[in-house]
């Protein structure tokens, strides 16, 4: 029934946060021995495989070195799942602020810092939001997945192979 | 009933790898220091961790500093990982830098207050700030940028420092110094033993005058939900108005499902104006280089089934605590602000 599927997922989602490492913060970063424009183009892959297109990616090194970054690159990837918008501003138009999902590639030197927000921090203002909750322990676990591939594109073996 | 089974059985395997699981502090290194401090340690948005800081510090302040964070100051404050989980990591930097843990007499040190005032004027308060709040913007070194420190000076009145650090440990440190850092020891600049004390101690007062970050108001809204009193268009041309006359430049306008769909099959009655000051994003992408994770500025204009018109903005004084950056948290403070008044404008 479909009901006990939807009940199973639930759990299971449950399950894989029980069965892994406690992320602490708000933010989810990696680091990757890998540098950045390799890393924009893994991730991109990544992202894809897990069922979201890119809606775009926004360059913002542009003028930095005129503010006094050294940074020669600085990407913020925005993906997405259409039908997750959809239904996201449509039930919870509020939310339509922080879609699509958006994440950083930062250079530094020959390895590149990847960051996002964490979607479990989106958790304490639905309570109670069944909906809402698993869609955002859903994303959470596409983020984790997409970091171990990312890891394991950077030959970062051992990273990959732990539950992240 | 089988269901019912299948169910316990899940959790009872997750529970139990959970519990069977030795922590592998490399691997909780990587994940959870490695994008702040770098993989060998060497510092980015974090502090360095080499073997010439892990030698001088404890392994309890060590336990502590990721337990407790620097709230306000970026490093957050692990607090559900397990304490295997913690000591694992500590483990594996003391392994990694071939460093060897200093043990602290835990009982406080005592001296002269006004002393100790006027020593932290005349020796700390050029690279520590009047109140031990740290000079210099952010904290750590550089990440992709530069800065005019090479490691910014900590903020030594922080909640998360002050209880992790013991007041021996804080003694030997200002006894010594921190080479990588510039911060020299000031035994050999003549400081005596009962001069470092009143230093302690007068620091120790400086973390209670500190207090902590600002706390946020529990009933905060996430993003703010405005209805427009204009249609459609009369709304999305009111907020490019209002961005014009605070002094923002619009970007092309860009529908919510845009990419993630082909361009026929796009909803082109929900859009993002994305905005920006391009002297501001900078200096705050200085202030918090991750920043990114939520630019650009927007407004989004949604037509609600009905026909009503909505403005959504992210609550910017929210969004800024996810960060654990005291500065961006005022600046964001001005900038709310601002989007609440271009917000306003436009449904005049």
């Amino acid at each position: 029934m479909n009901w006990r599927r939807i009940v199973m997922t639930g759990m299971l989602l449950c399950a894989q946060w029980l069965s892994g490492p406690v992320l602490a913060d708000e933010m989810l970063m990696l680091r990757l021995n890998m540098k950045a424009e390799l890393a924009v183009e893994y991730l991109q892959t990544s992202i894809e495989e897990h069922g979201y297109s890119i809606a775009h990616i926004q360059l913002c090194d542009g003028g930095m070195k005129d503010f006094g970054y050294e940074s020669d690159t600085y990407r913020v990837v925005f993906f997405g799942k259409v039908d997750e918008v959809r239904r996201i501003s449509e039930s919870h138009p509020e939310f339509a602020a922080y879609v699509p999902l958006k994440m950083i590639v930062v250079a530094e030197g020959d390895e590149s810092v990847v960051s996002i927000v964490n979607p479990r921090t989106f958790n304490q203002y639905y309570q109670g939001d069944e909906q809402m909750r698993i869609q955002f322990a859903r994303w959470y676990n596409d983020i984790r997945s997409i970091f171990v591939d990312m890891s394991k594109a950077a030959g970062q073996k051992q990273l990959a192979s732990s539950q992240m | 009933m089988l269901f019912a089974r299948q169910l316990l059985a899940v959790f009872l395997i997750a529970l139990s790898m959970q519990a069977m699981a030795k922590p592998d502090g490399r691997v909780l290194y990587q994940l959870h220091c490695s994008a702040c401090h770098q993989f060998e340690g060497a510092g980015g948005i974090g502090l360095p961790l080499s073997k010439k800081k892990l030698d001088e510090v404890s392994d309890d302040y060590l336990f502590k500093s990721i337990r407790l964070g620097r709230p306000g100051r970026v490093m957050p404050a692990y607090r559900e990982m397990s304490d295997a989980q913690v000591n694992a990591i500590i483990a594996y930097m003391r392994e990694r830098t071939n460093s060897v843990a200093k043990v602290y007499d835990p009982a406080p040190l005592s001296g002269d207050l006004a002393h100790g005032a006027a020593l932290f004027e005349e020796h700390c308060v050029k690279c520590h700030g009047d109140e031990g709040t740290g000079e210099g913007k952010g904290t750590g070194v550089t990440m992709s940028r530069e800065r005019s420190f090479l490691v910014m000076p900590s903020s030594v009145a922080n909640s998360g420092f002050l209880d992790s650090v013991t007041d021996r440990q804080m003694h030997h440190i200002i006894s010594v110094g921190r080479e990588e850092s510039d911060m020299p020891g000031y035994t050999k600049k003549g400081l005596s033993e009962e001069d470092i004390n009143a230093l302690v101690v007068y620091v120790r007062k400086l973390g209670k005058e500190a207090g902590g970050p600002a706390a946020i108001d529990p009933d905060e809204p996430l993003a703010h939900l405005t209805e427009s009193p204009y249609d459609f268009e009369t709304t999305v041309s009111n907020v490019k108005a209002a961005l014009a006359g605070a002094n923002f430049r619009s970007f092309p306008d860009r529908f919510l499902e845009q990419g993630l769909i082909d361009e026929f099959s796009v909803n082109q009655r929900q859009v993002s104006i994305r905005f920006c000051n391009f002297a501001e994003l900078y200096g705050m992408l200085k202030i918090e280089p991750r920043l990114g994770v939520v630019l650009p500025c927007r407004v989004t204009i949604l037509e609600r089934p009905g026909g009503e018109v909505v403005l959504v903005t992210p609550n910017l004084r929210v969004v800024s605590r996810w960060f654990n950056n005291d500065e961006l948290v005022e600046l964001w403070e001005e900038m709310e602000e601002t989007f609440q008044e271009i917000v306003e404008e436009a449904t005049l």
